[in-house]
């Protein structure tokens, strides 16, 4: 999923200063399943702001609404009939959601509630880390299902480093050396002899190298 | 005259640009420098630009002042984060260059290296801001340096392709002089009667421009150019006068001659890029009268 966490309130209360009434939009998808912008979160911050407006001397009217998954054109369209006489969009989805929702209100300011972090996995309740960066061209096959790129500090194609002690990497304690857990992985698996096979300079153009990328499927575009 | 002591007084300054080796090679570059040597402020040397690997502009610069030619050397942040960029600002001001000009990097996919990745830690304004903070005496981190380096920093202008364009470049550029950018170097002028009221327009922002010319060197060339740089107002009657010349060569070095000659008391100097043939650099000083 992609993570995200709540902004500072002190941030959010700056863009939103200006405004009488605002329309706060959270997002059913990954933003609910790690507990930053999901319903419950979107009500919490409706109400943390009006407080805050309040101990301001001001009133904030603040309608809340939370979209299937602001990523998609056919969910955002459902705002048309919500924007009403709002000032401004507050959105507590990722990145994308955010930008979703500006490309279709065009003369409606608007700004983002949440910091998106990373594509993870949640570890444990309330625990979530970083998994995937999105190169376009998946290793795991080979790394024995643990990335390099997301998970090494160094993003080594070949490691580990002599930064790799007990297991954990050199800039935390709590962090795995990801050459450490691959090294585990092909030898529970059978398969040592990948490791000596030097992987060569990644091709970054199937990542960001090659400028914002596009999926473009013949089969289903339109 | 240094080239920085010629620009702040006012003075015509004329660089020629050069691009160092695919190698270690540099016989070439150097013999090129020298049959200009006194006949130009500065050799302009860009770093990897158009995203072809080659020996770095700071070795470049370095090689040129050995042969007793002001070097200016380009920076940007495609391939260099923001440690290596201050590292060889250092390194550039204690190897003796001291005028640099910040560039934007080709996008890495039209390169000789198109896998490689992008760094982009920073702009080209956050380039300039380091260049200024480096000159009071501290890094980008705010630390104090042992002795701070000195320098002339100015920045390239995008081509634009239409007013709208250049309405956004003229911003970035006065957002660029804010940031310490002390002249401009225009894209490639083509046609002087539509560049200089441009080049007016920059001048507006405080700082000298210097106006690229680029030899084109054949019809082709000059065909290419006009139909896919739409900023660059190549003429039709300028395509027409290559091509019925006898000697299209030497026809291609007498029009840059001309530009040239023309943008003295429009831009305060130019930038001559003949893009490999630098060998050409004599004669076009000569058509220029320079």
């Amino acid at each position: 999923m992609i993570t995200a966490e709540r902004k500072p309130m002190e941030e959010i209360l700056e863009y939103v200063r200006p405004c009488q009434r605002i329309l706060l939009v959270g997002c059913n998808e990954c933003v609910t399943v790690c507990a930053a912008g999901g319903r419950k979160e979107v009500g919490l911050l409706s109400s943390a702001l009006q407080m805050a407006a309040m101990k301001e001397g001001r009133t904030l009217e603040v309608k809340e609404i939370t979209l299937e998954r602001q990523c998609d054109p056919e969910y955002v369209e459902e705002l048309a009939s919500q924007v009403g006489d709002a000032e401004a969009i507050v959105s507590m989805a990722c990145g994308c959601g955010v930008q979703e929702l500006a490309r279709r209100y065009k003369s409606m300011r608007v700004y983002p509630a949440v910091n998106t972090k990373f594509m993870g996995a949640s570890e444990r309740q309330g625990v979530w880390a970083e998994r995937c960066q999105g190169c376009g061209d998946c290793l795991l096959g080979i790394t024995g299902g643990v990335c390099p790129i997301a998970r090494c500090s160094k993003q080594l194609m070949n490691g580990p480093c002599g930064g790799s002690t007990k297991g954990k990497c050199e800039i935390s304690q709590d962090v795995d050396c990801a050459w450490q857990l691959i090294w585990d992985r092909l030898k529970a698996l059978g398969v040592e002899d990948r490791y000596e096979e030097n992987i060569p300079a990644k091709d970054w153009r199937t990542g960001r190298g090659g400028g914002p990328r596009k999926i473009i499927r013949e089969d289903l575009a339109q | 005259m240094s080239f920085q002591r010629r620009l702040s007084t006012g003075e015509f300054v004329i660089l020629a640009e050069m691009h160092t080796p695919k190698g270690v090679d540099c016989t070439d570059m150097l013999a090129n420098a020298r049959r200009i040597k006194g006949r130009v402020d500065a050799i302009t040397i860009p770093d990897m630009d158009n995203g072809v690997m080659k020996m770095s502009a700071l070795a470049g610069g370095v090689l040129i002042q050995q042969q007793g030619i002001e070097a200016i050397i380009h920076v940007y942040c495609r391939d260099r984060n923001r440690m290596a960029l201050q590292g060889d600002l250092l390194a550039a001001h204690a190897l003796g260059i001291h005028n640099l000009v910040v560039v934007q990097g080709e996008e890495m996919s039209s390169g000789d290296h198109c896998a490689a990745k992008t760094v982009e830690d920073i702009d080209a304004i956050g380039l300039l801001e380091a260049v200024k903070s480096l000159q009071a005496g501290r890094d980008m981190a705010g630390l104090e340096l042992k002795g701070a380096p000195d320098f002339i920093i100015g920045c390239g202008m995008a081509r634009c392709a239409d007013d709208a364009a250049f309405e956004a470049e003229l911003e970035s550029l006065r957002k660029k002089v804010e940031a310490g950018a002390k002249f401009i170097v225009t894209p490639p002028v083509y046609n002087l009667e539509f560049s200089t009221p441009v080049i007016k327009k920059v001048a507006a922002l405080g700082v000298p421009v210097i106006a690229s010319v680029f030899l084109i060197k054949s019809v082709g060339v000059a065909r290419y150019i006009a139909t896919n740089e739409p900023g660059a107002h190549i003429s039709e009657d300028m395509i027409k006068r290559i091509r019925k010349a006898q000697d299209r060569e030497m026809e291609c070095v007498r029009i840059a001659g001309e530009i040239i000659a023309g943008l003295k008391g429009v831009a305060q100097g130019v930038q001559i890029v003949t893009l490999g043939w630098e060998h050409r650099l004599p004669a076009i000083l000569d058509h220029a009268k320079l």
